[in-house]
């Protein structure tokens, strides 16, 4: 019993307390939200104008849209991390950071068209008649009457996949960004533990990914009774 | 005001309208039957361009509508249309879905519509239901929600697809009275349906239509009592 609490409290104190090596959790942690967010962002507008290019009737707009995202769902997003990091943006001055978030904003861009693009059309094509026959342009009906229904649509599928962007970004260590995954291997690295920094790591993800996924619950609740 | 001539509209192999030619007149309601997939409702919807035609005419006061496609948006301000299906906006109240086509595209003044949709909402027999959603009324107080909606635009021309076609059956009466009300106002109307007693009564015109034609049109007492020809027999009396 006793040797039991002797480990657990020397794996605390090696992987959180000396060094004050629970700060690097902390900064992890900070970083990896920081580059869910940004990417979030880039990618909810990407994601939105490439939607709406591959509704257009415009043939150019479409297929340029569709070889976009074809191209980013087919390969890893780790690859397309390091051929930004390295071969496109290894020679500008930007942080890591923000490398990063543009990295992974550009891979979610291509799933979120997809989110968009699914919620637009899953409104009624009666709605886009009904506008235009009351003389509405195309984009003014899209605008004032497609756009905002289509938005109760997305919104869940939405922050299901800032979810996943979260766990995603654990791979920004391949480009040396000090998220929350690489504090927990600098840690190892230190301690020759591997079991304690990785674990701590997992339940951090977890409990961010589950207050997330309370708040999507509410959220389609809230969206399901205003029907 | 409506000219059509030799209209053509096909769905991929599936040649649906064949050549329809008529001319329908200001304050003229003409009333479009026949059987299901005999081209009636795509008809009406080639009169505002929901559908595109393939060949053929469409003129509107004159002026051909697809030779001024650019100007769609603003001919279509002309045609009211109401839909089978309602289809009023549902993330709106009463009161917006009215108020939103005046507003954005006449420019008119806030409340200068809400006034004059108040105004229709007393026409349509609706005056206490400005502020509901659309999903909190029944079929038949959607629909004339749909034709105020429609009115606002104060249109020339009001375009029907079988308007009460979803309605239950007690529902149906109180839609066709608006539009017997119009009627009598003076409205033009075109409507595509399956209320033979409606026809009847209010229609100046029937057209029935049947393999992608006019295939006999008339004022109601010939088309109902004397028909002339042996299709046109044979559906009234699968109807009547």
């Amino acid at each position: 019993m006793n040797s039991i609490i002797k480990v657990l409290s020397d794996a605390i104190y090696y992987n959180l307390i000396r060094e004050q090596r629970y700060m690097l959790f902390v900064q992890g942690l900070g970083i990896s939200l920081q580059l869910t967010f940004y990417s979030a962002i880039i990618g909810t507008i990407l994601g939105l104008f490439l939607a709406l290019a591959k509704l257009s009737k415009i043939k150019i707009f479409e297929r340029l849209a569709t070889i976009y995202v074809d191209v980013i769902r087919g390969t890893p997003v780790v690859v397309q991390l390091v051929i930004i990091y390295y071969a496109i943006l290894g020679s500008s001055s930007l942080p890591k950071i923000a490398v990063a978030s543009i990295a992974f904003g550009l891979n979610s861009g291509a799933y979120v068209c997809e989110l968009i693009r699914a919620g637009i059309m899953a409104v009624d094509k009666g709605q886009m008649e009904a506008a235009r026959s009351l003389g509405f342009s195309y984009s003014q009906a899209m605008t004032y009457i497609i756009i905002p229904q289509a938005v109760k649509n997305i919104l869940p599928a939405l922050v299901n996949e800032f979810i996943v962007l979260l766990k995603e970004t654990a791979i920004a260590g391949y480009i040396a960004l000090d998220d929350l995954t690489r504090a927990g291997n600098i840690i190892r690295g230190r301690t020759f533990d591997a079991y304690t920094p990785f674990i701590l790591v997992a339940a951090i993800y977890l409990y961010i990914t589950t207050i997330l996924t309370w708040m999507l619950g509410k959220l389609e609740r809230r969206l399901r009774e205003s029907d | 005001m409506i000219e059509v001539v030799n209209l053509h509209k096909s769905f991929g192999d599936l040649k649906v309208l064949k050549g329809v030619n008529t001319k329908i007149e200001k304050q003229e309601v003409v009333c479009v039957i026949g059987a299901s997939g005999s081209g009636k409702s795509t008809f009406l919807r080639c009169l505002n361009l929901l559908e595109e035609p393939d060949d053929g005419e469409i003129y509107i006061d004159g002026v051909s509508l697809l030779e001024h496609k650019k100007d769609i948006n603003r001919l279509r301000q002309k045609v009211g249309m109401v839909f089978q299906q309602f289809n009023l906006f549902p993330h709106m109240t009463v009161m917006e879905n009215i108020t939103l086509a005046p507003i954005k595209l006449k420019g008119m003044r806030k409340s200068e519509a809400e006034e004059k949709a108040m105004e229709l909402l007393h026409k349509v027999g609706l005056p206490d239901k400005n502020d509901q959603y659309p999903n909190h009324l029944s079929g038949g107080q959607k629909q004339r929600v749909a034709i105020a909606r429609a009115l606002a635009m104060d249109p020339e021309i009001m375009l029907f697809d079988e308007p009460t076609s979803a309605l239950d059956p007690e529902m149906v009466g109180e839609v066709l009275n608006v539009m017997k009300q119009l009627a009598n106002e003076g409205m033009t109307m075109v409507v595509v349906t399956h209320e033979m007693g409606f026809a009847r009564e209010v229609g100046d015109r029937i057209m029935f239509m049947d393999e992608g034609i006019i295939f006999e049109e008339g004022p109601p007492e010939q088309i109902f009592k004397n028909p002339q020809k042996e299709r046109t027999r044979e559906f009234l009396g699968k109807v009547l």
